[in-house]
């Protein structure tokens, strides 16, 4: 049976792993959010400072399943994750950053745009892990936990055995992340249920 | 030359929107793209041609030259001084 060994939720001001807060925002701090969370947590990536939003939000989750869970790298091929993700609002956080950037500066900025596309987090995310495996990046009009259920279920039966997955919205000062792991070994865990997934998402 | 450095390592910050970085946040001779430094990539490479040119007036035609020159601020610094020479 499938079931969810770790999750992470990034919201505006707490960030928390299996339902453990380990880091609330500092107002008063010099520092954006994000970068709070990757100093506090000492990350060593100097990447993540070029990466916008979506992507740092997703290195950020994924890291911090990794360090709860490390089964999570030690445990499969590098073809064996499969990447599920999901949000709302697509790259337009982005997006409307690289059309003011572009108004602005009266040309295009090459930065800004390679993240034009929401699965470019994806791809950071496989980059830095070395990973091979299925990957998809859906548009959705709100988190849908029978997608996610569904869609890892068809992956996990052509060949993944593990997947990472979940809702990554990130739009002008929203932020809404939920990301998961779930895979079939062991018996530790809640079942990868849409019933489950929709009660973690909402912690 | 000090001057340059600084004002270099803001130019890099804006042009390359790196919102989260401070010029104290970059060493002078760190090597900018590598994983230990800025971790800059081949896009970065471009944005920072741009930047040559739009800040300084200078354009870099020679890719071998490029890639000396972008190592680390101060190497950047060297070769707009010589540039300008």
């Amino acid at each position: 049976m499938t079931r969810i060994k770790a999750y992470c939720h990034l919201r505006e001001d707490f960030c928390s792993v299996n339902g453990q807060v380990i880091a609330k925002r500092d107002k008063d701090s010099e520092d954006g959010w994000f970068k709070q969370i990757y100093k506090a947590q000492e990350f060593a990536y100097p990447k993540f400072h070029k990466m916008d939003g979506l992507s740092q939000a997703g290195f950020l989750a994924s890291e911090l399943i990794k360090r709860i869970y490390p089964e999570m790298v030690t445990a499969y091929k590098d073809d064996e994750i499969a990447m599920v993700f999901a949000n709302q609002s697509s790259s337009a956080d982005t997006d409307l950053r690289f059309q003011r950037s572009y108004e602005q500066n009266g040309a295009p900025s090459p930065s800004l745009f390679v993240y034009t596309l929401p699965n470019i987090v994806l791809g950071e995310i496989a980059i830095l892990n070395k990973w091979y495996g299925e990957n998809m990046f859906a548009v959705l009009p709100k988190f849908a936990p029978d997608f996610f259920v569904d869609y890892s279920q068809i992956l996990m039966s052509a060949g993944s055995k593990a997947v990472l997955g979940g809702w990554i919205g990130i739009m002008e000062k929203q932020v809404n992340v939920f990301l998961f792991f779930a895979d079939d070994s062991g018996q530790d865990g809640l079942e990868f249920s849409p019933e489950n997934l929709a009660g973690l998402a909402e912690m | 030359m000090d001057n340059l450095k600084e004002e270099l390592k803001k130019q890099i910050i804006e042009q390359l929107n790196l919102e989260d970085i401070t010029p104290a946040d970059i060493q002078d001779d760190s090597l900018l793209f590598n994983d230990a430094g800025l971790g800059l990539d081949s896009i970065d490479a471009l944005e920072l041609i741009v930047l040559l040119e739009k800040y300084h007036g200078i354009q870099v035609t020679n890719p071998e030259e490029g890639k000396e020159a972008f190592k680390s601020i101060s190497t950047m610094a060297d070769y707009i001084l010589k540039r300008k020479a």
